[in-house]
């Protein structure tokens, strides 16, 4: 073992990000390893991180940004911008000439293309792509040695290689790091140059590099030292040139003007023909306070401010709830969840809240007698506790297990018919009549084929079965866990039924469906989370221990599990048998309500979801059955903000499914415990989705996924677009745009917070992933002490006062 | 000293994201084992670090501590050193004495 060369590697490697799975797709910051340094620093190869000039003023000519944003956004980022001078006998502010330049003054955003692809690449993708398949038609011979191994048995047989290539490959050293070793000496690296130059190597397939090091941590079938052994390896034998650094951020086409120039044209734009030689050297003198590589982001921050101004302005402070609210909605932080909560307030006996779609209880979750599991939990943890479900009915579960059986035995014959080398021939002539009018169906009439497969294969999700919570976790856990959950959310009394509602989305034929489903579930549906928080509240013992801390629930409230189809809109009760006939009215109160606010909700989304009408709004719930659609719905498009606080600084607040809302009452919070953990997690997975949208967006070609309609699946890995290549990264254009229009704004992530400043900061200061994110510019917090207070805005060096209401659209 | 064995005793502390790389040297460099504590707080040259977070042990801090016949450790020693150069994180090596060295060899 080489291990300088191994820690040589993972240097090299340190900025990469892990990229999961499509089939619990996380969503990332792609530059999250920039994130200890500025944001402005973070341009890297074909990623920019701004707008286009042309956008910026399209939005200031529509009043999305106004002058007073581009004051604030100079105010923050230059400082030294103040005072007056006189230009042609006009007295002017100094913030007013280096906007006027800003307007003026033309720039171009570098282009954010895709890289291009030499044939090395294109090698190692299919390579890799043919290693990491977890459901390939031939599986690649000698696998289990290793990929380094596996492509040195191989490759002696490549027919793509040169013979003499194929020759030498048999002498090449057996491990990779002697591989790798010996093709740094070839190549002609010098000692100190090798961290850099396996840096520049790593640069080329990011894609297949990040899940490679994703998969190295979390599998180990892989690593990115037998990658580069191959890589490396390559380039030696053939003779290609090396890279000696890795390719610096992409110029701009257009050099901007001179600093005299610029100064000059602004100067004339004011005092017109009277303007001189010393006017213009004053002028001169601020525009080199602000030069034009600084104007991009500029306008970006104006943007966001202006948002952010009038997202403040439209905070309220309701009174407290003082009844005993009868019916409590609990969903989870994601924006989509914001509209649903709006609609079904309007009931006045309603109370919701905001907390993470997982419920506190992380888990590691199986159907009954299912094969495979999920992960329900952030990424930002390990799963170390398996919840499982225990039918109420056993002769029901296993006639239900034949049945599923019997299906799981017709699907693999099938897919083995279907996948042969001559099998699928004959398969055709036979049952080609039956597939092509499911197909017929499913085209034309997508709901209806939709029931009759549902009635034909009755999902697991419908036998009544109980969780297995107490087995998963231990009595002192479980209360632990309700305890931390009522903390965080701040919940003071409890209505008589209390609804716990997870979301998932439902789609056909879309390979993003995970990128759908809850974020804080690991991309997973939240349905076991709710049933298992569900089950912790409802147990006695529980309630006994939380009584011990001061936590009171009355012995009416009963707990119950939901989930909200964010594609359809309806949110279904789960564990229905469960329910106590004294409570059966509630539920059906509870029924009622959120079927009206369905109603009202899905006409509202409607009015942004391409091609849909609020008129009809049962082809809207007809998507989640389409498999020709595209946009089954908008997932998180728009998020912006999040806010951490009571819900009466929002409630009655159209934040158009913009926000991440968690409920939070300082009141329950003395120590700043429960603060901390929403700082430190739920705000964090808030700020990786931010980040995931805003790249995508910005960045199609290099750090989004491109449109959907040309990809095509690598197993559960990933996507490529076309048939071979670099695996894709991030989101699909079409979660972020429509034809060659961004539906997304792009903004850096509004944090929120009604807490005291003190405990704030406290917490800020603490820890690094907070002051990584707030110092260096990834995201903003404005806070108030409490609902009487100023609002304030966090910067490195202290709190100051926040900007006021902004005037535009 | 009582019938006890020299070995060289590393710790290192990083940032629980940077562990894995941790691992790998420790383990390519033939340590028999090694003791992993996440979530552990302090200051140093970054500032304050927090010590265990609720939902979050992707943003702390974990310590890793393994022992290696002194004439094994010098290896690890510098690759640990290259791999702290460029990224946060602290490496403690002192001398340390064991009662049952075939534990470590």
């Amino acid at each position: 073992m080489n291990l300088i060369l191994r820690a040589q590697v993972a240097t090299a490697a340190h900025d990469i990000v892990p990229s999961w799975p499509m089939e619990s797709f996380i969503a990332v910051n792609p530059l999250a390893g920039h994130e200890p340094r500025p944001f402005e620093t973070a341009a890297a190869p074909g990623v920019v991180l701004a707008r286009s000039r042309d956008a910026y003023l399209a939005d200031a000519d529509r009043g999305r940004i106004v002058d007073t944003d581009l004051e604030a956004a100079l105010a923050e980022r230059v400082p030294e911008l103040a005072g007056q001078l006189t230009i042609g006998g006009k007295s002017v502010s100094a913030v007013s000439v280096a906007i006027l330049d800003m307007r003026i003054t033309p720039w171009t955003s570098p282009v954010a293309a895709a890289p291009t692809a030499p044939w090395l690449d294109e090698y190692l993708a299919i390579w890799v792509s043919s290693y990491l398949n977890p459901d390939p038609l031939w599986a690649m011979p000698h696998k289990q040695h290793g990929f380094y191994q596996a492509w040195r048995t191989l490759a002696r047989r490549d027919p793509s290689l040169p013979r003499t290539v194929r020759r030498t490959v048999a002498e090449l050293p057996v491990e990779p790091d002697a591989a790798l070793a010996w093709a740094l000496v070839k190549l002609g690296v010098p000692a100190d140059a090798v961290t850099e130059t396996l840096r520049s190597e790593l640069h080329h397939l990011p894609g297949w590099v990040g899940h490679i090091k994703w998969r190295a941590e979390r599998i180990g079938d892989i690593d990115l030292l037998s990658y580069l052994g191959v890589r490396l390896t390559l380039r030696a034998l053939l003779g290609l040139t090396r890279l000696t650094a890795p390719p610096g951020p992409t110029q701009a086409d257009v050099t901007p003007p001179a600093l005299w120039h610029r100064a000059e044209h602004v100067a004339r734009s004011i005092g017109g023909g009277r303007a001189d030689r010393d006017d213009i050297a004053a002028v001169s003198r601020i525009l080199a306070t602000h030069p034009v590589p600084d104007h991009a982001l500029t306008w970006q921050q104006a943007y966001e401010l202006h948002y952010r101004a009038a997202l403040v302005d439209g905070l309220r402070d309701t009174d407290p709830f003082t009844p005993r609210p009868q019916l409590q909605l609990v969903m989870c932080i994601d924006p989509r969840s914001e509209g649903m909560r709006r609609h079904v307030e309007v009931l006045p006996e309603v109370e919701t809240f905001g907390f993470a779609g997982f419920f506190g209880v992380p888990v590691r979750f199986s159907r009954y007698k299912a094969r495979g599991a999920i992960n329900s939990l952030p990424a930002l943890l390990t799963a170390r506790h398996h919840l499982t479900e225990h039918p109420t009915h056993s002769a029901q579960a296993e006639n239900h297990t034949m049945r599923g059986r019997a299906r799981d035995a017709l699907r693999r014959s099938t897919h083995r018919a279907d996948s042969g080398t001559v099998t699928p021939f004959a398969f055709a002539e036979v049952s080609g009549w039956l597939f092509g009018a499911i197909s017929v169906l499913r085209t034309l009439t997508p709901t209806l084929q939709a029931r009759i497969h549902r009635f034909l294969t009755p999902a697991t999700a419908t036998l009544p079965s109980n969780v297995t919570v107490a087995d998963a976790f231990t009595l002192e856990e479980r209360a632990a866990m309700a305890e931390t959950a009522v903390r965080m959310m701040g919940i003071t009394q409890f209505a008589p039924l209390v609804v716990l509602a997870g979301h998932a989305s439902e789609s056909m034929n879309n390979l993003y469906q995970s990128a759908l489903d809850c974020g804080a579930c690991g991309g997973n549906p939240g349905a076991a989370n709710a049933r298992a928080s569900a089950a912790i509240f409802n147990a006695p013992d529980v309630r006994v221990l939380l009584a011990a801390r001061g936590i009171d629930i009355p012995s009416d409230s009963f707990f119950i599990a939901a989930e909200h189809n964010t594609v359809t809109d309806a949110v279904t009760l789960l564990d229905q048998h469960l329910i106590p006939q004294s409570h059966v009215d509630a539920v059906h109160t509870f029924n009622r309500a959120q079927h009206t606010a369905a109603e009202i909700l899905i006409r509202e989304r409607a009015q942004d979801l391409p091609g849909a009408s609020p008129h009809s709004p049962s082809r809207v719930q007809r998507r989640a059955h389409d498999w020709a659609e595209v946009y089954p719905e908008l997932g998180l498009a728009g998020n912006a903000a999040m806010v951490i606080g009571p819900r009466r600084m929002t409630r009655g607040v159209n934040l158009d499914r913009r926000v991440f809302l968690h409920s939070y009452q300082t009141e329950l919070d003395l120590d700043g415990a429960a603060l901390e953990t929403i700082m430190t997690a739920p705000l964090v997975v808030a700020q990786w989705i931010n980040h995931q949208y805003y790249f995508s967006a910005l960045n199609p070609a290099t750090l989004g996924a491109g449109t959907k309609t040309i990809h095509n699946a690598v197993g559960t890995i990933g996507v490529l677009a076309g048939h071979t290549g670099d695996l894709r990264r991030g989101l699909p254009w079409q979660s972020v745009g429509l034809g060659d229009q961004l539906f997304h704004e792009p903004m850096r992530l509004t944090v929120i917070i009604q807490a005291p400043l003190d405990s704030i900061g406290r917490i800020v200061s603490r820890n690094q992933v907070l002051r990584n994110l707030l110092d260096n510019s990834w995201i903003t917090l404005t806070a108030r002490n409490d609902s009487a207070a100023p609002w304030h805005r966090y910067t490195p060096y202290g709190w100051t006062a926040a900007p006021t209401a902004l005037k535009g659209t | 000293m009582n019938n006890l064995t020299q070995m060289t005793r590393l710790e290192v502390v990083v940032p629980a994201r940077d562990a894995p790389a941790i691992r790998d040297l420790i383990t390519s460099a033939g340590a028999t084992g090694y003791t992993s504590v996440s979530g552990v707080s302090g200051i140093g040259h970054h500032g304050q670090h927090s010590g265990a977070l609720l939902f979050n042990e992707y943003d702390t801090l974990t310590m890793l501590i393994t022992v290696l016949p002194p004439n094994n450790a010098g290896e690890l020693i510098d690759a640990v050193q290259e791999l702290l150069s460029t990224s946060s994180g602290v490496m403690f090596v002192s001398d340390t004495y064991v009662s049952r060295p075939d534990y470590f060899r």
